[in-house]
């Protein structure tokens, strides 16, 4: 594997008095310059590649670096050497970066983090190195030893940057070099402003950057503000594909030498969340445990190697064990990349793309046969309005896709673009009612001209003067927000720990929205659209279903079964007869209860006590199909407890179920608890209860997480388990 | 299911999502039911001209290939199978005659697929007669049969459908109170959910349906769908194609609002219509007993052995160095910017979608009429009007709370009907996933010569030999196909596996036939005579070169290691390198770290050094 390239960079910055200097109303060049490296610090960081970063100031009130010497290289100060950059670069930069007293030659401090570079970069292997000044330049420079500086420049292959607080000539020119997207509005200073020095210090700016890379050299040169845009976008996650040597065959004779490279996939966050300890904030305290039980009424344990796997034949489990199932399974053999035919690109339907890649598929790197055998069949597709067939196979593990390859022409180059097409057991094939030839639904003529309009109104590719047609909303340009967010959280706690959350970013947000100049465009058609359709929520006649609605016994179901379910939750006197219940049961848990309440052959907190275990035990499942049971448990537990005047044990049940609603993801079996008003049991219901008719109406009130941590009693954290215990 | 992954999110939350994303439908709705009702008349049996098959065996086929497809993609779903017009009969309270259930109302098991097995071709006709034989009819009896089944089962039907296979538009032979009692029986039906089809079949002479069957069906989803007018099936294929296309209940992934702006709102349902379908995973059992076993997580603390809660426990992610932690709602947050739903951002011609912007399997879109009344107006503006200008809407989609936005194409597209009637293609708007810039990678081009006009004009020969219609449910994945054939294998007891055809491999031979001497003729065209694109390629150092680098370090003398330990060299040789020299040298290493392997090497030379 071809280990990232990597540089070695270093930031120098001017700490000078006259960089606290500013026109009213304006940020100092010194906290401009200081956000500048901020960012660029934060954006390293958090690309996590291996990139070592320095950190040299001047116009520092002391001196510390290596050339110091008789009064030379003063007030240069080397900060941090070359080190891959980290939190502490960035709290340093947050608390410690200060603006100095003195002046010191920029020139120097040129000179002193070449020394740097190169003494730091001995022995490494760097791909680049660069320069970084943030100067105002408003510092007597010497220029006898500029040539000298330029030629060691060269000679070392230090490339070198420059913000300043101005434009380098008038005019705005730093839109060039840019990665970020984003017009650039620097606000363009006039040159006029200049003192002497600076005017001196601009042409000496001009002097090295084009010597160094001649016309193209005063794109490296930025203004803070252009900057501070840029890098407020934190790097885009930067992957360099892999190449994927493989052979094109068509039938048996005919081979062509390929490569492929993924060249578009949803890239995801490097990183996971680790589960770290509450309090101590160590990741070993928390050990995870997976036991295997059986599924009955003990749960009991299953060793890990006393298990087998099985798979679901529809309603058969088929044991079918590791071993024979690596022996019996699909082979594939080996990686490949066969035509299996050619057809027409129209038959291949873009909706019917499957996977999560587009694969670009080239000759051979410098293979010239491959070269040109490739560009025959590439060329031959795209004249024919063709695409190949194949079959796709990564390498001997991997299930073979079928899929399409496009041929796609560039003015630089020409490749295949190889996607996945769906396998018949992949499509589902279903039917929607008609929708125009639907009188109910047609809309008028004037209805759709108003949909006309509006559409007219908001096109994103518009005509620029030269008639070319733009594009103004470009998503392949825009970052992914997800990691523009992530990241900028995890920069704002690790910075302040104990702050809450910053909000998501202006500018980001705006990324997000429709662009101003459309949503100014639609604003009359779309009040036309919103006058001539007549759209309204429809309220629900039915607005509160019950449980019963949702599960079984609805009443679209004969009553005969809700005659027996009735037999079933109702007590069966020959039961008690028999008397064969002593205990509650996972099969019909309600009826054990009652029975055992009204048989009285244990205590009504043990029966309370046993039922719970079971309501437990099927919330556990996580299965919804269980809710209903666990609903009806909850209902009988009520009924019961109302009608033995002891509101104690239901309540308090309830509060800790209701605690344990968020963490456990109960909320579906709360709402239909809210269904079906199974509340706290109040005063009014039985003497014993501390809770009024309102606070039991409210309890089940559910909206905000404040109310759960506001809910009265037992303040600590009420868990299941500590209940069963107290009980 | 997603409650329970919350205990997992360590792992790679992201890919799960993913998962959930795309699995769907499965919300707390009960379980889908269908009811195969099966006239075993005798003009059932007669087998059609040049030896096609009967109008029976051709139903079986169907209703075994639904029983299969329902195994391998809704094993949940619950199947029976009746017949009626037998001479025999079989139900649960045996209180109907000439009624047959041949397989109660449940999810369907490899001995179903044995039974209906027994029932196909010219035996299968045979067993249908001993077992039970045509009798009299009664459709009424059967459809009370039938209700019986659905009532007597405990679970909560989601969805409920019965398909009446018949060749006779006629049944009860002018008996107009068996009629009236069919009529009713139908009617009873209909009124507690349950959806009646008629799959009929052929029928010399035509099959009339307006002669009994329109009043037993349930009416059309819609009005102008004309449900009765098409024609019965003749063929297999048809058949399959049009129970297919009703066995499967269609279901929304989610409800959303499509915003346009300014408070006008429509709400669209978010429909599934291709999903990469993968080997269910497997169950864990019980070594002993074959019983499911359940696995139970949890966190407990490394010193005091608690038990962990989720209040007990935050998350937390390296970066430079730093810990940085949130709480789980934290997490979430994150990932919040805004309430689930479409927000529409403009319009842009086709032409700017371009082919290889794809990262995810689309979504389909249709209006929720049920929700918010004049959707399906709106949406049918839009959709007329954005095919007419062959344009896409670019929207803004959150697909669930929690969840960070994406932006996606709406591409258009207008109902297409096939020969026989069918939907072909269903109207609404296909929703297109589009790469944000994180998405792209850069990919250094490979810059190579051109081909000639003559090169590519003997290309287009070949690809002319080759060129098939292709078709999007012409092949099956082959690995999921051999996994289902070794299950059946297994759970019938058969010795091995039906061999299975794997439609992804290239037909070689058939191509080399097609293309004759083009192949060779093109090689001649663009390969120079020595040149062979089969041998390795030359630009593979890594390979090569590799194993022979490390067949030679393998044998590190003592002198070298002696050697790199003095001039502090270890460093520069590679991980493998060194984990062969310790091996070599007898050391344990514990680690795999660089450092470790050279410590330890250094370590052993020193010791050597004061021996």
């Amino acid at each position: 594997m071809a280990r990232a390239a990597k540089s070695a960079l270093v930031l120098c910055m001017d700490v000078g008095f006259s960089m606290s200097n500013s026109e009213p109303g304006q940020e100092p060049s010194f906290e401009q310059a200081k956000k500048v490296i901020q960012k660029f610090v934060q954006r390293q960081v958090f690309a996590e590649n291996k990139d070592e970063v320095g950190l040299v100031l001047f116009g520092t009130d002391g001196t510390k670096n290596g050339l110091a010497e008789d009064g030379q290289y003063e007030n240069i100060t080397v900060h941090r050497r070359l080190m891959m950059p980290d939190f502490e670069l960035l709290e340093e930069i947050e608390s410690k970066l200060q603006p100095g007293g003195q002046q010191a030659d920029w020139l120097d401090a040129l000179v002193v983090c070449m020394d740097l570079l190169q003494e730091e970069t001995m022995g490494k292997k760097f791909e680049r190195l660069n320069i970084v000044l943030l100067t105002d330049l408003n510092v007597q420079t010497s220029a006898d030893q500029l040539d000298v500086i330029i030629d060691s420049l060269k000679k070392a292959r230090i490339t070198l940057q420059f913000f300043l607080p101005f434009p380098v000539d008038g005019e705005d020119r730093a839109d060039g070099g840019g990665d970020g997207p984003g017009p650039s509005a620097a606000p363009v200073r006039p040159g006029k402003g200049l003192s002497r020095q600076q005017t001196q210090g601009l042409e000496m700016v001009k002097n090295i950057m084009t010597s160094l890379e001649e016309e193209d050299g005063l794109e490296e040169v930025y203004t803070f503000s252009d900057a501070l845009q840029k890098l407020s976008i934190f790097k885009r996650i930067d992957r360099r594909p892999m190449a994927w040597p493989c052979h094109l065959t068509i039938g048996s004779s005919l081979t062509i030498r390929i490569v492929g490279y993924k060249a578009v996939t949803e890239e995801k966050v490097k990183k996971s969340w680790a589960i770290v300890e509450a309090q101590s904030h160590q990741r070993d305290d928390v050990k995870r445990e997976t036991v295997y039980c059986l599924d009955d009424d003990n749960e009991t344990e299953v060793q890990k190697d006393d298990t087998i796997q099985g798979f679901r034949y529809g309603s058969d489990i088929v044991p079918f064990s590791k071993v024979d199932e690596d022996q019996m399974k699909y082979k594939s053999d080996g990686k490949c990349f066969s035509v299996l035919g050619f057809t027409k690109q129209e038959l291949i339907r873009r909706h019917q793309f499957m996977g999560s890649q587009v694969v670009k598929v080239f000759a051979a790197r410098d293979d010239e046969h491959a070269a040109v055998a490739l560009s025959a069949l590439i060329r031959a597709l795209d004249s024919l309005k063709m695409a190949a067939i194949v079959r796709y196979a990564y390498d001997r593990r991997s299930n073979p896709q079928v899929g399409a390859a496009f041929p796609c022409i560039k003015e630089k180059y020409e490749c295949l673009l190889y996607v996945q097409l769906p396998f018949m057991e992949d499509l589902r094939q279903f039917t929607f009612p008609v929708l125009e030839n639907n009188k109910k639904f047609k809309p008028s003529e004037s209805q759709l001209s108003a949909v006309d309009a509006l559409i007219d109104s908001m096109m994103l590719v518009e005509k620029d003067e030269d008639g070319e047609s733009v594009d103004v909303f470009k998503v392949n340009h825009i970052p992914n927000p997800q990691f523009q967010r992530l990241f900028q959280c995890l920069h704002h706690r690790g910075v302040n720990p104990d702050d809450p959350l910053p909000p998501v970013e202006p500018w980001l947000k705006r990324d997000l929205e429709r662009p101003q100049a459309v949503s100014a465009r639609c604003q009359t058609p779309l009040q036309d659209v919103k006058t001539k359709f007549p759209l309204k929520v429809v309220v629900k006649k039915k607005e509160q279903k019950t449980s019963a609605d949702v599960f079984g016994s609805s009443a679209d179901e004969p009553d005969a079964k809700k005659v027996k379910v009735d037999e079933e939750t109702e007590f069966n006197l020959a039961e008690i007869a028999k008397g064969n219940i002593t205990s509650v049961g996972s099969v019909n848990p309600v009826r054990d209860f009652c029975t055992l309440i009204r048989q009285k052959t244990v205590s009504f907190d043990q029966a309370c006590q046993q039922l719970t275990h079971r309501i437990e035990q099927l919330l556990g499942n996580r299965s919804p199909e269980y809710y209903m049971k666990s609903i009806a448990c909850i209902q009988a537990f009520r009924d019961q407890s109302v009608s033995s005047g002891n509101a104690e044990l239901f309540n308090s049940y309830m509060q800790s179920l209701k605690r344990s609603v968020p963490d456990r993801n109960l909320q579906e079996l709360w709402d239909l608890l809210i269904q079906d008003a199974l509340t706290l049991i109040s005063k009014d219901e039985v003497d014993g209860s501390t809770f009024s008719k309102q606070d039991a109406n409210q309890f089940l009130a559910f909206e905000q997480k404040e109310e759960v941590q506001a809910a009265p009693v037992q303040e600590d954290t009420g868990d299941v388990d500590d209940l069963l215990d107290m009980m | 299911m997603a409650e329970r992954r919350e205990y997992y999110q360590n792992e790679d939350d992201e890919v799960e999502e993913d998962e959930e994303d795309s699995g769907g439908d499965y919300k707390i709705s009960g379980r889908d039911s269908l009811v195969f009702l099966v006239d075993a008349s005798k003009e059932m049996f007669i087998k059609g001209e040049d030896g096609e098959p009967s109008n029976f065996d051709m139903t079986m086929q169907c209703v075994r290939s639904v029983y299969t497809s329902k195994i391998i993609s809704s094993d949940k779903d619950l199947v029976a199978l009746v017949f009626y017009g037998t001479e025999q009969s079989k139900n649960p309270r045996n209180s109907f005659k000439h009624v047959y259930v041949y397989h109660d109302l449940d999810s369907p098991g490899s001995q179903c697929i044995l039974d209906i097995d027994k029932l196909l071709g010219e035996k299968g006709a045979q067993f249908a007669e001993k077992t039970m034989g045509s009798g009299e009819t009664s459709l009424g009896d059967a459809l009370w049969c039938c209700s019986n089944l659905y009532s007597d089962i405990k679970l909560r039907l989601s969805h409920k459908r019965l398909m009446i296979f018949t060749c006779r538009d006629e049944h009860h032979g002018g008996d107009g109170a068996k009629d009236r009692q069919a009529r009713t029986k139908a009617a009873d039906l209909k009124e507690t959910g349950v959806v009646i089809d008629l799959m009929h079949l052929t029928k010399p002479g035509g099959f009339d349906v307006s002669l009994f069957f329109c009043d037993i069906v349930s009416p059309p989803e819609d009005e102008s769908e004309l449900g009765l007018q098409i024609e019965p099936c003749r063929k297999l294929e048809d058949l399959q194609k049009r129970v297919r296309a009703k066995e499967l209940k269609k279901r929304s992934q989610s409800r959303l609002t499509f915003s346009l702006g300014e408070g006008v709102n429509l709400a669209v349902g978010v429909y599934v219509l291709a999903r990469t379908a993968t080997k269910p995973s497997a169950v864990k059992l019980h070594r002993d007993t074959n019983e499911p076993v359940r696995t139970k997580t949890r966190y407990f603390h490394a010193h005091n052995g608690g038990i962990l809660l989720p209040n007990d426990m935050k998350r937390a992610q390296v970066y430079g160095k730093k810990q940085i932690v949130m709480e789980k709602d934290e997490v979430d947050e994150i990932k919040k910017f805004d309430d689930p739903g479409l927000v529409l951002m403009g319009f842009k011609p086709m032409d700017r979608l371009k082919l290889h912007h794809h990262i995810r399997p689309a979504l389909f879109i249709y209006p929720e009429e049920e929700q918010i009344s004049g959707s399906s107006c709106m949406f049918t503006a839009l959709l007329l009007n954005c095919s007419e200008k062959n344009l896409f809407a670019l929207c803004r989609y959150i697909p669930r709370r929690n969840t960070p936005p994406r932006f996606v194409a709406l591409v258009p597209q207008r109902e297409e009907l096939d020969q026989s009637q069918t939907q072909a293609t269903p109207p609404g708007f296909h929703v297109i996933f589009l790469p944000f810039a994180d998405d792209i990678r850069t990919v250094d081009a490979h810059v190579g010569p051109t081909a000639s006009d003559e090169q590519v004009d003997k290309m287009k020969e070949i690809v002319h030999k080759l060129r098939f219609k292709y078709k999007s449910d012409a092949f099956e994945n082959p690995v999921l196909q051999q996994h289902y054939r070794n299950l059946e294998a297994l759970a019938l007891n058969m010795l091995e596996p039906e061999p299975i055809e794997d439609l992804t491999m290239p037909k070689v031979q058939m191509m080399d036939a097609r293309l004759g001497p083009l192949a060779q003729e093109f090689k001649d065209l663009v390969y120079p005579p020595d040149y062979n694109p089969e041998g390795k390629p030359a630009a593979k150092p890594e390979s090569g070169g590799g194993a022979a680098e490390k067949k030679a370090k393998v044998e590190m003398s003592e002198e070298e290691l002696k050697n790199h330990v003095a001039k502090c060299t270890l460093g520069k040789l590679t991980v493998p390198v060194l984990k062969d020299a310790c091996k070599q040298f007898g050391i344990r290493t514990t680690g795999t770290k660089k450092q470790e392997l050279i410590d330890a090497l250094t370590i052993l030379q020193n010791l050597c050094l004061i021996n």
